[in-house]
């Protein structure tokens, strides 16, 4: 009886973790419209405006080189993922423009907080240069 | 007393001239702040030709927060935009040890809210726990500088004080209020410079009166007091900057003139937020009072540690 109920405990301790685990691989796609944007931004005056945004708003989750490894990221409940890899920067620029844009999750939404879509430009054009 | 006169007017004379100095040599080169311009390219149906349509876009960023040190900045921030304050003033340094530096005095500190709800008006309100005086405050972007075009950004910022202590403290409730109307001029000189001067004038319905030898009530201020004030910021990494604030009183009064201000600070930005450190002699934090009422030396050494706190939303 006590084993059985033992069990009982721990099978359902173990659900009830999983239903709590955070779906940090859940896909994240851009509709196709949004992807297919083109960046009207380029040079390297871009790539440095976005470098400071990136500095005041990403920095504390994505880390200093964008590798996931800010000092808030152990508070996160998503992965913020790794801008380095290829996997990332396999995205297009509309890509990531829409979910820095609208975010999900722990990604807040940046479209009212840089109200100038051409910041958020400037800030892809900052993220291509983390590729490793 | 009058050699420290001389003193803060020659200072006041040098930074006139190095204001200007700086505002004139660069009046040409309009730095870009890394915001491009951006060229439009439209096409006209019927004539099938096309035009270049150059846009002129703001420069950004000349200052990250509504405050620098105790002054407002010309910057409003963008439309939508809620942000709450927390001000705090410690005492002075003087009593050293005994209220530790000041940090154990008695403070005064500011709550606000403030929001824009059109493009570049902001309207706000605070509370100040020095006499409890509620501010209702209102600030609108006249011009912004521009890549290629409008070398310097104007900004007004105006408000109404209501000390809200008992009926007891005044003889009628218009001696309540004061006012406060600044006109700020400031420039982004290079990516992390940027400088601003600004003419405010302070005026209170009631000032306090001393009974002279006729035994005829006088003011021992006047009601109105110009003043001058000259603020920098200064980059030092992307989210870290060193502030400097000065505010010269212009009004000369009988008695009990406003001393000058100098202040320091340190600021620290964030995605919503912005921290600033600062040392400096002006304790009363809202600006009228400063203007009139600062009477803390720093030639004596009065000065006094605080922080501007602010926290953004954006709806």
């Amino acid at each position: 009886m006590k084993k059985s109920i033992l069990m009982s405990i721990l099978v359902g301790g173990t659900l009830m973790c999983l239903s709590f685990t955070p779906d940090s691989k859940k896909p994240w796609n851009a509709p196709a419209a949004a992807a297919s944007k083109a960046n009207p931004q380029k040079g390297a005056e871009s790539i440095a405006t976005g470098k400071v945004l990136f500095a005041k708003h990403c920095q504390s989750c994505h880390g200093k080189k964008g590798m996931g490894d800010g000092t808030k990221a152990s508070e996160l409940k998503t992965e913020p993922g790794d801008f380095s890899k290829a996997v990332f920067q396999s995205q297009s620029d509309g890509a990531i423009f829409y979910k820095i844009s609208e975010g999900r999750d722990d990604m807040p939404s940046f479209k009212k907080k840089m109200a100038d879509a051409n910041d958020i430009w400037d800030l892809v054009n900052y993220i291509r240069t983390l590729k490793k | 007393m009058k050699h420290l006169i001389i003193k803060y007017k020659s200072f006041f004379n040098y930074a006139c001239l190095a204001m200007l100095t700086i505002l004139l040599t660069n009046a040409g080169k309009v730095v870009a702040q890394g915001i491009p311009v951006r060229q439009d390219t439209s096409s006209d149906d019927i004539v099938s030709t096309t035009r270049k349509v150059v846009r002129k876009t703001p420069v950004k960023n000349t200052f990250e927060s509504n405050w620098i040190i105790e002054s407002q900045t010309v910057m409003v921030p963008s439309k939508g935009t809620l942000e709450f304050d927390i001000q705090h003033r410690f005492g002075i340094v003087n009593n050293g040890y005994s209220d530790f530096y000041g940090l154990f005095a008695p403070a005064i500190i500011r709550l606000g809210l403030e929001y824009v709800p059109v493009k570049n008006l902001q309207l706000g309100l605070g509370l100040c726990s020095d006499r409890m005086q509620l501010d209702l405050n209102g600030k609108y972007a006249l011009l912004k500088q521009t890549k290629n075009g409008m070398p310097v950004s104007l900004t007004y910022y105006g408000n109404m004080v209501i000390d809200t202590r008992s009926k007891s403290n005044f003889v009628t409730d218009g001696d309540r209020i004061s006012y406060f109307d600044q006109l700020m001029i400031a420039r982004k000189i290079t990516s992390k410079f940027s400088v601003q001067a600004a003419i405010s004038l302070s005026h209170f319905n009631n000032v306090p009166g001393y009974i002279d030898a006729e035994g005829i009530i006088q003011n021992t201020v006047k009601n109105d007091q110009f003043t001058m004030s000259f603020m920098g910021r200064y980059k030092i990494s992307n989210v870290m900057a060193i502030l400097v604030d000065y505010d010269q009183p212009l009004t000369q009064n009988v008695t009990n003139n406003p001393r000058p201000n100098l202040a320091f600070g340190l600021e620290i930005v964030t995605s919503s937020h912005c921290f600033q450190i600062i040392a400096g002699n002006c304790q009363y934090i809202l600006p009228q009072n400063n203007a009139l009422y600062n009477q803390n030396d720093l030639t004596k050494g009065q000065y006094l540690v605080g922080f501007n706190m602010t926290k953004l939303w954006n709806f």
